[in-house]
């Protein structure tokens, strides 16, 4: 009998065959991948730290991922540091946790990486991801002291790095044949998104692959962005990749099609699929300890709640591990475009499935830890009480 | 007695003596009335009322007048804002000149001068926070109506009292805390000029820009500071274009070797015993001296903006005195009492209305809050502590909030 670790290892690599593979393989082919799921209830070191060791250890153990290696980590911090939901602190709602990152970062320290990076395009600024943080009131120390040779990156410019990485779509791309990004995303051995189990205006949820977003730097991918050659320093959103109103900096490849929709619900997805593929994700985290409900931020205007699901998801691929999120949300993953939460766009795990990066069936994937229906936190029910009865909004938000 | 005086612009429309009820519950007692017949018997009955009537153009002794900008968001009438190079909203406040008027003439009631704008949206708030803009940062905004609202008021319209009453509201709360406007500035930075001649424009727009970064500065004149100029500060600000006095710039130079930062120009010498430093920015060559750090721009400082946003981040967010959430246009100003048991902080919020979820961090450590506002009389507020500062969750609270955080 094949041992699970070489299963997994097999079937991980089934991922990147098939982008060498060429053209879009049928569903029953995107390859799968174990996911594991955990109640944790709370972000006390002490319950944390041994409940994510136990889920790697369930996907095979971290140090064959990680040892002696590069570690990249896309961490989530959306939107300025200065909104909250309520009072309540931005790692309860739409921030990845600085727990879960330095638990991470513990980890993968004590799994022999060699080097761990933590990325994000913080929003509209060149500032230092320390700088950023904060002012969401965290102490950066917290997260570099949990590991050795711990460093942040600000990738929403060229950084550290003398020129930006040319990353190419294996299969095409569906928006994007190719995005140029910071070096960090090339710069490493292992890639590792840690998102926050949430949903999302635009792309009906935002789990591990929706998190990756946030690679493309706005100083070629934001409203700010240079015409010719990239901006120095990035200003405002993605508003280009939203809507298509413009093309990136002509230094970096521009869109395959632009008859293509102008419309986010089209273009998100498929922007999120192509560059899930352009950088391939080794190991997705979803966590949903404490999040929120109605939207990916305190921006989102619906009722918008602070809540507790305690779980969190892991796997070696990020369609798979999002499949499970999304039943965890109490949504299904095989929802097309039309269905809860994809009622206005279309389904990134879908697009992912049909682009051979995994499967979205359930059928198909080992659910390591504890059974879904364990976990559930209905963010389904919630959300379809919430749009039956809609609050009116008032007040002013910063 | 000039800083008892609560001005305010008489409008011309107001030709009635009767209209000086609408100033019973306000803490208005000058009026400015123009010259002339029509408004003789407003004249004759406001003395007659004990109030001070000043004519225009009239500063009475122990005031300075200064002109200002119609405080707030930037708002065109086609409702956009205007927005600063960051996409933050433009915020126009005065608190920056009177400051700089306070600590030239020490002692001296300052008074602001700022129309309503005629071609700009003012919203009724817009007036409460023209009166807490000036009177937080301890001057007097001459309470100036625009011509719909002045006729409003006198025509009984509702939006046009509610405007009013918030105005009597402000100036009441600013009149009843006097205390306030002589206790000491609390900041994180210095900013060392003359404030004068070829420095002038440069050093006064730092002190601006550096309020809207969200910075709290200390305004320290050439002429007059003390080795207790530089106490409690992170950093200090060097840039005018001489070399400063020997005196000067040796205390420039203890402050930095006691840990504290300087941050300069390219042409500022380099210290003996100085070294690289490892924190490095772009626009600066950073270098240890003692225990704390010289940051010198790479090149010529012609840029206050670039200078006050790029300071926030050599000196670290780590060091912001107050954080706001959800507060959208902000600013703030802190002082601390003569006795130092009390901290002040002043938020402001610039928007149309106050916000209804905001929080607020104040770096330090103290025991409890209370909160004043124009609409609610003076109560505890829940501290939450955290590390080196208290956090408070603001209820639904109107444009302007004292907070009073004891020691």
């Amino acid at each position: 009998m094949e041992s699970r670790r070489n299963w997994i290892l097999r079937t991980a690599s089934a991922v990147s065959g098939a982008y060498l593979a060429g053209g879009l393989p049928l569903r029953a082919d995107a390859p799968t991948s174990p996911v594991s799921v955990a109640s944790c209830k709370t972000y006390d070191p002490q319950e944390l730290l041994p409940v994510m060791q136990k889920m790697f250890d369930q996907l095979g153990g971290l140090g064959r991922l990680v040892k002696g290696k590069t570690v990249a980590v896309k961490i989530n911090l959306t939107g300025s540091p200065t909104y909250r939901v309520d009072h309540l602190p931005l790692e309860d709602t739409h921030y990845t946790h600085p727990a879960v990152i330095s638990a991470a970062v513990h980890l993968m320290t004590k799994a022999g990486a060699r080097r761990i990076r933590l990325l994000e395009s913080p929003w509209s600024t060149a500032d230092s991801v320390e700088e950023y943080i904060l002012r969401a009131n965290w102490e950066p120390r917290d997260i570099l002291g949990a590991g050795t040779n711990v460093e942040f990156e600000n990738t929403n410019f060229l950084g550290n790095g003398k020129k930006y990485a040319r990353m190419n779509v294996p299969f095409g791309g569906y928006i994007f044949p190719g995005f140029d990004l910071n070096h960090s995303y090339q710069d490493c051995d292992v890639f590792v998104s840690i998102a926050k189990m949430k949903e999302h205006a635009t792309a009906g949820i935002t789990l591990s692959m929706k998190n990756c977003f946030g690679l493309t730097p706005a100083t070629i991918y934001g409203s700010g962005a240079g015409i010719d050659e990239p901006s120095l320093v990035p200003k405002g959103g993605r508003s280009m990749v939203h809507a298509g109103d413009r093309q990136p900096s002509k230094s970096a490849p521009s869109e395959k099609d632009t008859t293509t929709p102008r419309e986010d619900t089209y273009r998100v997805p498929r922007t999120v699929v192509d560059l899930c593929s352009a950088r391939p994700i080794h190991l997705a985290i979803v966590e949903g300890i404490r999040t929120m409900t109605g939207g990916e931020g305190p921006w989102i205007r619906e009722k918008l709640t602070g809540v507790a699901p305690g779980v969190i998801v892991a796997g070696l691929n990020p369609v798979t591990t999002d499949a499970v999120s999304m039943s965890v949300m109490g949504f299904d993953p095989m929802a097309d475009r039309g269905v809860p939460p994809f009622e206005r766009c279309d389904s990134t795990l879908k697009l992912a499935e049909e682009a051979g990066l995994g499967t979205r069936d359930l059928k198909r994937i080992e659910v390591i830890g504890a059974p879904i229906a364990s976990v559930r936190f209905d963010f389904a029910t919630i959300r379809k009480t919430r749009r039956a009865n809609p609050e009116k909004m008032f007040g002013m938000r910063g | 007695m000039a800083q008892q005086l609560t001005p305010m612009r008489w409008p011309s429309e107001w030709k009635d003596p009767a209209a000086l009820r609408f100033l019973k519950d306000s803490s208005i007692n000058c009026l400015i009335i123009e010259p002339g017949s029509e408004l003789s018997a407003v004249r004759e009955k406001a003395k007659s009322s004990q109030f001070t009537v000043l004519e225009p153009g009239v500063v009475p002794p122990g005031v300075k007048m200064i002109e200002g900008e119609w405080p707030g968001v930037r708002v065109s009438q086609s409702g956009e804002d205007g927005a600063g190079p960051t996409g933050i909203p433009w915020v126009d406040s005065n608190g920056w000149k009177i400051r700089l008027e306070r600590s030239a003439h020490p002692g001296t009631a300052v008074w602001v001068d700022a129309k309503p704008k005629e071609n700009a949206r003012n919203f009724p708030g817009s007036y409460s926070i023209s009166v807490a803009d000036s009177g937080a940062y301890g001057g007097r905004w001459i309470v100036t109506l625009d011509k719909p609202v002045a006729q409003g008021i006198a025509s009984g319209n509702a939006a046009a009292l509610g405007a009013w009453k918030g105005i009597a509201a402000s100036t009441s709360l600013f009149n009843a805390h006097p205390d306030w406007s002589s206790q000491t500035a609390v900041a994180v930075v210095g900013v060392i000029s003359d404030f004068s001649g070829a420095n002038e424009s440069f050093s006064q727009e730092l002190v601006n820009l550096l309020a809207r970064a969200g910075q709290h500065d200390r305004i320290i004149r050439k002429d007059s500071f003390t080795p207790a100029s530089f106490e409690g500060l992170r950093a200090i600000f060097y840039t005018d274009e001489e070399t400063p006095s020997p005196a000067l710039k040796s205390q420039i130079l203890a402050f930095v070797e006691r840990g504290g930062m300087l941050i300069t120009g390219p042409k500022w010498a380099a210290a003996r015993d100085s070294h690289p430093s490892f924190k490095s920015h772009p626009g600066f060559s950073v270098t240890a001296f003692g225990k704390g750090r010289i940051a010198k721009a790479v090149a010529d400082l012609n840029d206050p903006y670039t200078l006050a946003n790029d300071s926030v981040v050599l000196v670290s967010h780590r060091h912001d005195l107050v954080r706001f959430w959800n507060g959208g246009a902000t600013a703030s100003y802190c002082t601390r009492s003569h006795d130092g048991k009390h901290v002040v902080v002043h938020l402001l919020f610039y928007a149309f209305q106050g916000p209804d979820a905001a929080s607020v961090r104040v770096a330090g450590h103290y025991r409890s809050a209370r909160i004043v506002t124009v609409r609610t009389p003076e109560r505890d507020v829940a501290l939450k502590q955290q590390g080196d500062g208290v956090e408070i969750h603001l209820p639904h609270v109107p444009q302007y909030v004292a907070l009073t955080l004891a020691v």
